[in-house]
């Protein structure tokens, strides 16, 4: 439960010039839209930079946010295209054939750290195909705001409904892979 | 199944990806997000103040050219046909009447334009866009 006043009233002291009103949206969510960026790029510095600009973008445009609608949902889709323009780069450069899986700040001993129940989790998340990690990413954010999810990624309801279907499809048979290869 | 069993009850995969713990961002992103947004040192000049002094130099540097290519007396020459030319203009009534009601109406429309917009902002109801 979020204490003091709500993201719709923060937004609007923001644009009577309160400064620590969109502090304390940041704080809110700084976490979330990096984590997002995160599941999305696979890299630190390209998810600090997707982050950064999401809030950036956001602060800029404060002025086109919709009365009534969340301003998790805004921040997310900001920070969603981001990433996704963040991807597209990344497919355009013949160098970067593969996408970064592991995060170049860890190492192997991170690698050798056994691999717990959420880590084999997030593993199998980050194996996901762009389309289903988005999804299971803000499913995991939202909850089941299939509305929210849909408006983030710019799909029919329908289609976040079956995304979601589909990966915690793939989620269970990756898991399943990772058990009988552990054991 | 269905392929909307998303509308069933949460299952145990379902809890675990809930219960999955958030990203810790890298030190330093929330500051740099504030530095570059909300707490942004303010310029030390305003848009205004910066066209102000961009005509000011402007003319200075004209004046400038004036007094190295012709001397005093182009100079002088000069700013009395503009003086002249201003004098002719502002002696003239229809043209004080529209410099007035051009005057009026900036000041009338700067009434809903200036003051305004942050008051409404909160209360647009048309379709939300990504920026």
């Amino acid at each position: 439960m979020k204490a003091g006043p709500e993201d719709g009233e923060l937004v609007a002291m923001t644009l009577q010039g309160n400064s620590e009103a969109f502090a304390t949206l940041v704080e809110r969510y700084d976490r979330a839209v990096y984590h997002l960026s995160y599941r999305m790029l696979h890299n630190v510095e390209d998810a600090r930079d997707a982050t950064q600009e999401a809030f950036f973008k956001a602060f800029r445009s404060l002025r086109t946010f919709r009365a009534g609608a969340k301003f998790s949902t805004w921040v997310f889709a900001i920070a969603y295209h981001a990433c996704c323009d963040r991807l597209a780069r990344r497919k355009h450069d013949a160098s970067d054939e593969l996408p970064d899986r592991a995060d170049p700040a860890k190492g192997p001993e991170a690698e050798a750290i056994a691999l717990d129940e959420a880590s084999r989790l997030r593993r199998a998340i980050d194996a996901l195909p762009e389309k289903y990690r988005a999804v299971v990413t803000l499913f995991h954010l939202q909850g089941r705001q299939y509305e929210e999810i849909a408006t983030v990624l710019g799909l029919p309801m329908g289609t976040v409904k079956t995304h979601l279907f589909r990966a915690k499809e793939q989620l269970r048979r990756l898991l399943d892979g990772m058990e009988v290869t552990e054991s | 199944m269905t392929m909307h069993d998303a509308d069933r009850p949460l299952d145990a995969l379902d809890r675990a990806i809930l219960g999955l713990a958030l990203e810790e961002p890298p030190s330093g992103l929330r500051a740099s997000i504030l530095l570059a947004t909300a707490y942004r040192p303010a310029p030390p000049f305003s848009f205004w103040e910066l066209a102000l002094l961009g005509a000011l130099g402007a003319v200075a540097v004209w004046f400038a050219a004036l007094l190295i290519l012709g001397g005093g007396a182009l100079f002088v020459h000069t700013v009395a046909t503009i003086a002249s030319a201003a004098t002719s203009a502002l002696s003239n009534g229809a043209t004080l009447a529209w410099l007035a009601a051009g005057g009026a109406t900036a000041v009338w429309l700067s009434l809903f334009t200036v003051s305004q917009p942050v008051a409404h902002a909160s209360h647009r109801s048309g379709p939300r866009n990504v920026p």
